[in-house]
This record gives C-alpha cells, sequence and structure tokens, in this order.
C-alpha cells in the first residue's frame, strides 16, 4: 500500500462510509525508518500542528492546532505519511459512531450498520483496505470495540505506555491511545513504534520503547487463556459462544491450557456505572477549555460570558451536553462522596479483582462483543441485563487497571466480522502479543 | 430494584438548567426533557453501586498510583511565536487576545 | 462596645524561577504580551502538565523558613470555575494536600514579640493578566502559568500594625530566600486579608470581610483602619456586617464594595488526573535544608560582624538587591568599613534615583574597583562621587572614567613622578619648603 493508493481509496469509501474528516493529500516523508512512506490515519482528537483538528465537534471544526502530538511526531519519524484525520463520536464521547458532528460513519460490511466507536473512522479505513495503520483512542473499549465490529485487530497497550500527549482527552484517568492494524505482527511493530516515557506526559511509563516484534512468536505452549467466566454466562448468541469455543480448542491443540476463571458478579455488574460517572466527571472538567477564546468556533456576544456561552451551546451536540450536566452533578462537593468519590472506590475493589483474575492465567480471553455490530439506529438491550451491564461493557476493566488489551478478528457471526478479546497483566505487551498471535495463526488454519 | 433514598436524584428542570448555566451552555425544552429523564434511567444503574460496601476503602484516582520521582527541570525549552499563540484566538489587537470587557 | 479584631492573611507570592510550573515555557511577565507562551499556558486541546522541579525548591525552602510541616508525597487538584484568565477553565492547586502545614512565623509590633501560625502553603498557578480598556478588555497569556505559591495565616493578628508587619516580615524572608522578587506594586506578591471584629473576648467570630487587591504595605494598614472603623460604625449603630469582598480606595480612604459573597463557589475540586503523585526524596529536601540562604536575622547577625552600625544593617536588609551588591562588592574591597559608607551613603541616594537600574549600570565587581582606587588613593574622596555619578550613567570602570577625564592618576609611579616635577618647576619655593620640614608644602 502507498500513499497514492491509500488516498485513493479513502476518497472512494468516504461517500459511503463517512470514515474522514480529513484527507490529507500533501504530508510527505520526513525521515526514514521502518514505516517509510506507509500511509497512516489518524483519529481526529489526535492533534496535528497546522492540520485541522475537529476532535468531531463543531466547537472545534476550525481548529488549526499550533502543535504536533507526541505520536505524531513518532510516526513522522519512523518515516510515516498522515494520511487522513478520521472520524469520531464528539470529542470521542460515545460507542457507537453516530455522534460526530460531520455525520455517522457506517460499517463497510454493512452500511446500515454501525462501526462501533468511538474511534469509529480509524476502524473502517483500516477494514476498507485504504491504510494499513490507523491510531485511535480507548477511554472505555473504544478501539477494541470497533475492531471487533469490522474485523480488524484495535490494540491499546498498558496505560502510559504511549503518551497522551496531544490526545484530545475524554476521561484522563481511563484514557489510552491505541491503534488498528490487520495483522498481530504490525501490531506489535506499533507499540514499539509509539511507546517510550514521554516528557510531556507525566503520567508515561518511566521506559524506553518496547522491543516486541523483532522476537514475536505464536509457541503457545504452556501458556495459560483464561476463560472470562460471566462474560462467556452473559452471552446467548450461539455463533458467537460456538466460535470461541472453537478458538479455545485449537489453542488447546497447540500446547495452550485453557482455564475458566471467575469473577464476583455483583462487583462485575458494577462497572458500567463506575466508568459512567469516572468518565463523565472527569471529561465535564476536561472540556472546560472549550470557550471560543483562545481556539474553536466563537459565537458572538455582547460580553465575554455570553460568547462562551453561546460558542458553548452552538458548538456542542446534545449528547455531550447531557453527558456534561451529569459529569457536572457528580462533582458537586454536595455529591461527590455518594457518586465521583464512591465510583472511585468501587474502581479500586473492580481493579483488585480484576488484577487477581490475571494472576491466574497469561492473559484473559471473551469475545469482544455479544454479536455483531448493531444497527445506526443503535441496539435496544434491557440496560440491567448481564448482556448489557457485562458481555457489552467488560472491556472496561482494562481500563480501570490499565492493563494492556488487544481485539483479535476471528471468524464472522452472522456474516459479519467479530472478535475475541485478549487482556494481560500491566506492562506485560510482550505476553499479550504471542497469545494474540496463536489466535490470529489459529484462524488463518481454519482451525 | 428500589433504591436506597441517599442515592435518589430526584432531579428537577431547574436544577438542570442551574447545572447547565454553570456549564456556560443552554439547552432547549426538549434537551431539558430528555436529561431529566437520563437523571430517572440513571438511578437503576447507581443502585448497583450503592450495593458495594466501600467502607475504609480508598478513591482510585490513577491506574498505577506508586508514586514517581519525575520532575521537569527549569529550562525555558518551549514557547509558540506570538503569531501561533493568537492565530486561533477570538480576536488578537496589538498582541493581545480582545474580548468585549470583562465585567466580572 | 469594646471588640476585638480578628485578621487572616493570604499571601499569593509569584515564584522566581526560569519556567512555568507546569509548561517549560518562560516566566518573565513584565514583556510584550503572549510571547512567553505555548499550548499548555493557552488551554489548547490535548495539552499535559508537567511540574518544575526549581518551583518545588522555592516552595520547599518558603516551608522551611516557615517552620511548616513539610508533606514530601505532592499532589495536585483541580479548580474548576470559568473566566476568561484561566484558559484550562480549572487551576491546578493543592486543595486537599497542600505541601506545607501548621508554620510559624515571629513578628515584632511595638517592642513586643508575636508568633503568627500559618495553617498552609499550597503550590498553584497564576492566571493571564486582564487589561481593561473602554469597552475591550485585552488578555495577556504571558502570566497564565506562572508560578504561585499560596501562603495562608491563622486568624492570629489583631491590628493593622500586626497585619502590616507580619506581611513585611514574611515577605522580607521570601525576598532574602530568592523565593519571590516580592515586588507587591508589580502583583509578585498579592495578599487578600480576611477581617472581622467580635465581642471582646467572646468565642463567637463576627462576619469576614475579604479585602482584596492590596499593592502596598501601606495600603494594608490603612485599608485595615479604614475597614476595623467601618465596622465598628455598622455594628455600633446596630446594622449588619455583610459577608463581601471589598478593595480599598485610596481617594475615598475607605474599602468598597466589590461583589457579595453570599452563596459560596462551588468549585468541584477533584485530584488532578494528569500528575501521578510525585515522591521527594528526603535526601534533596536535605539538601535544600542545608543550603538555605541567609534569612534577614542571619544577615544581621553577619553585617554586624562585618563593622556595620545596626542601623546601617537594616538599610541593608531593607534592600535585598543593595545588600547583594554591597555583600559580592565586599568580597574584593581592600577596606569593607569604606564599602560600608559608600554604600550606605552614596549608593542609596543613587538607588533613590535610579532604583534598580543602577545595578545594571554598576555592577559590585566595578563597585569594589572603584572603592580600591579610593583605598589606594588614586582619586580623592571628591573625584571619588564624580566618578561614581559617571559609572552609573556609563556603566564603564573607574579606571577609564579616570583617563577619559583626565584625572591624576597618582598612583602610578611614573605618572606621580612626572606630576611632582610639574608641581616643583611651578612652585619652586615648596621644594623648599619641604625639605625644610614644613609639613604644610605637601597640601600646597
Amino acid at each position: 500500500m502507498n500513499v497514492n493508493e491509500a488516498i485513493n481509496r479513502l476518497k472512494a469509501i468516504q461517500p459511503t462510509t463517512n470514515a474522514c474528516v480529513t484527507i490529507i493529500e500533501d504530508d510527505v516523508k520526513t525521515h526514514e525508518g521502518v514505516l517509510s512512506d506507509v500511509p497512516i490515519a489518524l483519529k481526529d482528537n489526535v492533534i496535528t500542528k497546522g492540520i485541522l483538528t475537529t476532535g468531531g465537534s463543531k466547537l472545534l471544526s476550525n481548529y488549526i492546532p499550533p502543535y504536533n502530538a507526541t505520536i505524531v511526531d513518532k510516526l513522522k519519524q519512523a518515516g510515516g505519511v498522515i494520511v487522513a484525520k478520521t472520524s469520531l463520536d464528539e470529542l470521542g464521547m460515545g460507542g457507537t459512531g453516530t455522534a460526530s458532528f460531520n455525520g455517522p460513519v457506517r460499517n463497510p460490511f454493512d452500511l446500515t450498520r454501525q462501526a462501533g466507536g468511538s474511534s469509529s473512522g480509524s476502524a473502517v479505513v483500516v477494514a476498507a483496505g485504504a491504510v494499513d495503520i490507523a491510531i485511535g483512542s480507548d477511554t472505555g473499549d473504544s478501539v477494541r470495540k470497533p475492531a471487533s465490529y469490522v474485523g480488524v485487530v484495535g490494540t491499546k497497550p498498558t496505560y502510559g505506555r504511549i503518551s497522551r500527549y496531544g490526545i484530545i482527552p475524554y476521561a484522563s484517568s481511563l484514557d489510552h491511545v491505541g491503534y488498528f492494524t490487520r495483522d498481530v505482527r504490525l501490531a506489535a511493530l506499533m507499540c514499539d513504534v509509539l511507546s517510550g516515557q514521554d516528557k510531556m506526559d507525566h503520567t508515561s511509563l518511566p521506559y524506553p520503547s518496547t522491543t516486541i516484534a523483532p522476537s514475536l512468536q505464536d509457541n503457545v505452549k504452556g501458556k495459560v487463556y483464561g476463560v472470562f467466566k460471566e462474560v462467556l454466562e452473559a452471552i446467548d448468541h450461539p455463533q458467537t459462544l460456538k466460535h470461541f469455543d472453537a478458538v479455545c480448542r485449537a489453542l488447546e491443540s497447540k500446547g495452550a491450557i485453557i482455564k475458566t476463571i471467575s469473577m464476583n458478579e455483583t462487583l462485575l455488574r458494577t462497572c458500567l456505572p463506575t466508568y459512567y460517572i469516572i468518565a463523565n466527571c472527569e471529561a465535564t472538567a476536561n472540556h472546560s477549555n472549550l470557550t471560543g477564546v483562545n481556539f474553536g468556533l466563537t459565537q458572538e456576544g455582547a460580553d465575554v460570558e455570553t460568547i462562551m456561552t453561546n460558542t458553548r451551546t452552538h458548538g456542542f451536540g446534545p449528547l455531550i451536553r447531557k453527558r456534561f450536566v451529569i459529569g457536572s452533578y457528580g462533582l458537586k462537593d454536595e455529591n461527590q462522596d455518594k457518586l465521583f468519590r464512591k465510583a472511585q472506590k468501587v474502581r479500586r475493589l473492580i481493579v483488585e479483582e480484576f488484577n487477581r483474575m490475571l494472576n491466574e492465567c497469561d492473559g484473559l480471553i471473551a469475545p469482544a462483543t455479544t454479536s455483531i455490530a448493531p444497527l445506526l439506529e443503535g441496539a435496544n438491550m434491557n440496560v440491567l441485563s448481564n448482556a448489557h451491564l457485562i458481555a457489552e461493557n467488560y472491556m472496561v476493566l482494562s481500563n480501570f487497571s490499565g492493563a494492556p488489551s488487544i481485539t483479535v478478528p476471528i471468524m464472522p457471526v452472522d456474516g459479519l466480522p467479530h472478535g475475541i478479546n485478549l487482556t494481560c497483566k500491566i506492562e506485560d505487551e510482550s505476553t499479550m502479543f504471542q497469545l494474540a498471535l496463536a489466535i490470529e495463526t489459529c484462524v488463518k488454519e481454519g482451525l | 430494584m428500589t433504591l436506597p433514598s441517599s442515592t435518589l436524584i430526584n432531579m428537577n428542570k431547574d436544577m438542570i438548567l442551574s447545572l447547565a448555566d454553570e456549564l456556560n451552555f443552554s439547552l432547549s425544552e426538549s434537551e431539558v426533557v430528555n436529561i431529566v429523564n437520563e437523571f430517572h434511567s440513571l438511578q437503576e444503574l447507581l443502585a448497583l453501586l450503592e450495593t458495594i460496601d466501600t467502607e475504609g476503602v480508598s478513591e482510585m484516582v490513577y491506574p498505577f498510583e506508586s508514586p514517581l520521582l519525575t520532575l521537569r527541570d527549569d529550562e525555558v525549552t518551549h514557547e509558540l511565536p506570538q503569531s501561533e499563540a493568537l492565530s486561533n484566538a477570538y480576536k488578537a489587537k496589538e498582541g493581545y487576545v480582545s474580548v468585549p470587557k470583562v465585567v466580572k | 462596645m469594646k471588640r476585638d479584631v480578628v485578621i487572616g492573611i493570604e499571601i499569593h507570592c509569584e515564584l522566581k524561577t526560569n519556567s512555568k510550573m507546569f509548561s517549560a515555557s518562560r516566566n518573565s511577565i513584565n514583556d510584550t504580551p503572549n510571547i512567553h507562551v505555548n499550548e499548555i499556558d493557552l488551554g489548547h486541546p490535548g495539552v499535559l502538565p508537567t511540574l518544575n522541579k526549581r518551583a518545588v525548591e522555592l516552595t520547599l525552602r518558603a516551608c522551611m523558613l516557615t517552620q511548616c510541616e513539610i508533606d514530601s508525597l505532592i499532589k495536585f487538584d483541580r479548580k474548576n470555575y470559568y473566566y476568561s484568565d484561566l484558559p484550562k477553565g480549572f487551576q491546578i492547586t493543592q486543595q486537599f494536600h497542600p505541601i506545607g502545614k501548621n508554620g510559624v512565623i515571629e513578628i515584632e509590633v511595638d517592642q513586643q514579640k508575636k508568633q503568627v501560625r500559618l495553617d498552609r502553603i499550597h503550590m498553584e498557578e497564576d492566571t493571564a493578566k486582564q487589561y481593561h480598556l473602554e469597552d475591550e478588555t485585552y488578555i495577556d497569556y504571558n502570566r497564565a502559568g506562572v508560578p504561585l505559591i499560596e501562603i495562608v495565616s491563622k486568624p492570629d493578628m489583631s491590628s493593622a500594625k500586626e497585619a502590616k508587619e507580619y506581611v513585611s516580615t514574611l515577605r522580607n524572608m521570601l525576598i532574602f530566600a530568592d523565593v519571590t522578587d516580592g515586588k507587591m506594586e508589580e502583583g509578585s506578591l498579592r495578599c487578600d486579608i480576611n477581617i472581622s471584629l467580635k465581642e471582646a473576648g467572646s468565642v463567637q467570630f463576627g462576619t469576614k470581610v475579604e479585602i482584596k487587591n492590596l499593592n502596598s504595605l501601606n495600603n494594608i494598614e490603612k485599608a485595615i483602619e479604614a475597614e476595623i472603623l467601618r465596622q465598628n460604625q455598622l455594628l455600633d449603630a446596630g446594622e449588619k456586617v455583610l459577608m463581601q469582598t471589598r478593595r480599598y480606595d485610596e481617594t475615598l480612604k475607605t474599602t468598597v464594595a466589590m461583589r457579595s459573597k453570599e452563596s459560596a463557589v462551588d468549585y468541584r475540586y477533584f485530584p488532578e488526573p494528569n500528575l501521578r503523585p510525585i515522591q521527594l526524596e528526603q535526601a534533596w529536601i536535605d539538601s535544600i535544608q542545608a543550603s538555605l540562604p541567609k534569612t534577614p536575622q542571619q544577615w544581621l547577625e553577619h553585617l554586624i560582624e562585618l563593622g556595620a552600625t545596626v542601623i546601617e544593617a537594616n538599610i541593608l536588609i531593607n534592600n535585598k538587591s543593595l545588600l547583594d551588591f554591597f555583600i559580592e562588592a565586599s568580597k574584593e574591597v581592600k577596606d569593607v568599613r569604606l564599602a560600608l559608607n559608600w554604600t550606605i551613603t552614596e549608593v542609596t541616594s543613587l538607588v533613590n534615583i535610579m532604583q534598580e537600574k543602577l545595578f545594571e549600570m554598576v555592577s559590585s565587581h566595578h563597585f569594589a574597583l572603584f572603592l580600591n582606587c579610593i583605598s589606594d588613593k588614586v582619586i580623592s574622596g571628591k573625584q571619588a562621587k564624580d566618578v561614581l555619578k559617571w559609572m552609573s550613567e556609563s556603566g564603564k570602570d573607574a579606571q577609564t572614567l579616570v583617563n577619559e577625564h583626565g584625572l591624576v592618576m597618582v598612583s602610578d609611579d611614573l605618572a606621580l613622578l612626572n606630576w611632582i616635577d610639574e608641581a616643583i618647576k611651578e612652585n619652586p619655593q615648596s621644594i623648599l619648603d619641604f625639605k625644610q620640614g614644613k609639613d604644610r608644602a605637601v597640601g600646597f
């Protein structure tokens, strides 16, 4: 895939998928490296100097940043060429790809369906074969879920492994940089390219870049795959379960050990409310800078307060305003004890339980989603069912704990893509890519 | 599911509007209704949180909590040219960002 | 009715660092607007903070000087509010875990020593500077993100004099430790005074009024006196004191209301997720303690050892730049007493005219060389006054100016001999008088 082919392909799929906010035709290679002349797409919450960066929000629909995200510099230094800024749910807040200021993103395999979100466009451009690499961000499952819906590899390394400097935030304590690739080997290489301590991000891990790709192999003899019991129990789609089981049997035939691992169900059912409170509270504060004074699509007003109010009223979609109201409520001094701080305490209990599970295996696996991508108008699920609370939302566990997590596509369900999610111990991306590669190999070998 | 009274959020339109006012945006009538409804359905989810005993548990603010030792050396290494600093501003005049007079 | 005055003071003090609290742009406020900024100071999307090591060091000095307990595990929080001078929409501060707690400083008023307790010292960042014009406001972000410490006293003061002395003593301590330049008129040290009256001896506090934006020590005293008077008059008339923020009006010589504080603002404080807790190493803290600059009191003792009188020492201590100038020069001079005389008299009067500019024109090294010219009798005391004045105007050293102005270099042996020859030619009688032992001849 060269840059011109990528640009042509991006243009070709744009009318049907709406995957891009901006297609960039004039970026050139500035360095030689492992990604020389490789076309790369960036989720449009990755800050690019001199190139429109909207965060999927009308409020930023005129924002030309004066600086680069750390990862943009890293990609350029490796020889990469930026060819697109991709669509996302406004400010990364949404899991559908339908809440962007520039319209919904469609699943290339079925245009009546979602591609998932919020890194919707990045998932689509890799799935549609326009680029081999697209950057996303993952606060709840925003890389790993769309990856399953469009059949690509979606990776989220350990929290802090990749610098967040220059990524428009959603919720700082949950935000991870992630990416989409078509295979696991390239995913491992991208971890090597993008990782490394960044002095601009105080939360970045204090280690140099990883060097996983050169020695990556798929030997999993004696490795223990933990099967997430409660997630499997919450799924009632027979084909999903059948495919998952087939992968487990194939891994066993390669010498891996399959072991069922269980989590406290009451605690597991609190993942979604815990996430909802923490994410919205942090997001409310994170986006207080969007006022139209220093940047953004300013709306006129007689005084500065009116300018801010008009800018924010006009600039945010209704979903964002709703979430900010809820977040702001949770942050009120009088409410913090029962909402924000309560959620942070439950987060600790969840993480302790989750880390215990990860210590009982080399990697924890489960179907990434209950079944295929929902229709654009959305899925109708009982909010208190285990299918919703557990099977559709358990991947947020690794955002709570910071553990590395990856979705690998397996066999289609109902004729549409579907994937397995694998999570490993904190900082152990090396094992994660090894176990993921074995899954990929099993699928390629036809199990 | 019944809710412990401590969690019950008795949300009305005025409270929503006052929250929106603090957040510096306005809401349409239908948005307010929508948010009131959201708060009501949220109750069921929040009830799940309430079932967890967090007595003696401290808040988890960061995924990794071991303290770091890193501080930034006090060196000037990164400034934007004035033109770039002001390039996105609402209005720039004589090197300043200009806004209608701040009343407060 | 007799009432007690209760005063507590919050001081915001800008730290003397090269770069900002959470970003690597220059800490320089009085410059072309918006040139010492980057995307972090401007609150652009995607930015993250990193903590300035020197700012922590200077804060630790402030804590040590005020005997605060130090929390070596540094944590920050967000204070959320919307205002045009706060580009992120929140200020990063230390609400829940201040670096310093429970300090104390000693002040002296009317020969009475008194301890004022400090509640806390914490680090935070300054806001942008706004200039309000006719119908628009100009914003300069050079000040946005400048390192600040907030020093909060307990309500331990009970008079305007005590309050003034507290600020003065603390300010001097911080200036001497190089923590801040302490310029109140420029806003690098700002005071908010909380003041209330209560029935004498009562444990029940009265309604608190906050006086903001006091820009000099004298105004602190005047504002408090005026406010005590105002509150007493209100209470005498049976009226209520309202909870308010007020400012001091120099023309009206009284405080005027800025806004009422009926309902407390909800800042929705919560821990800053982008700065992980930072553990300061004890060895580093110890090394800062061990190398603390001299306090004003220690300087007083040192200056007296050097031969200064108490009055002279106090003059020097009240001007840190002058003191530094003198101390540097005194290391090179042959006669420290001479250096003291010149510093206290001539240099001080030049400082009154030129302020800090003098120290840019005359380096302490040049001053020392100049003094040595006097010691070596190269120039007379009368000539020296002119030479120092020329130095302050030109930035040149004494030697150069002596040459330029054709002053006689009596210390040069050859020049001295020539000069004597000339003198003798013109006054042959003198040499005879000299040989005859008439002392008078030496002075012609």
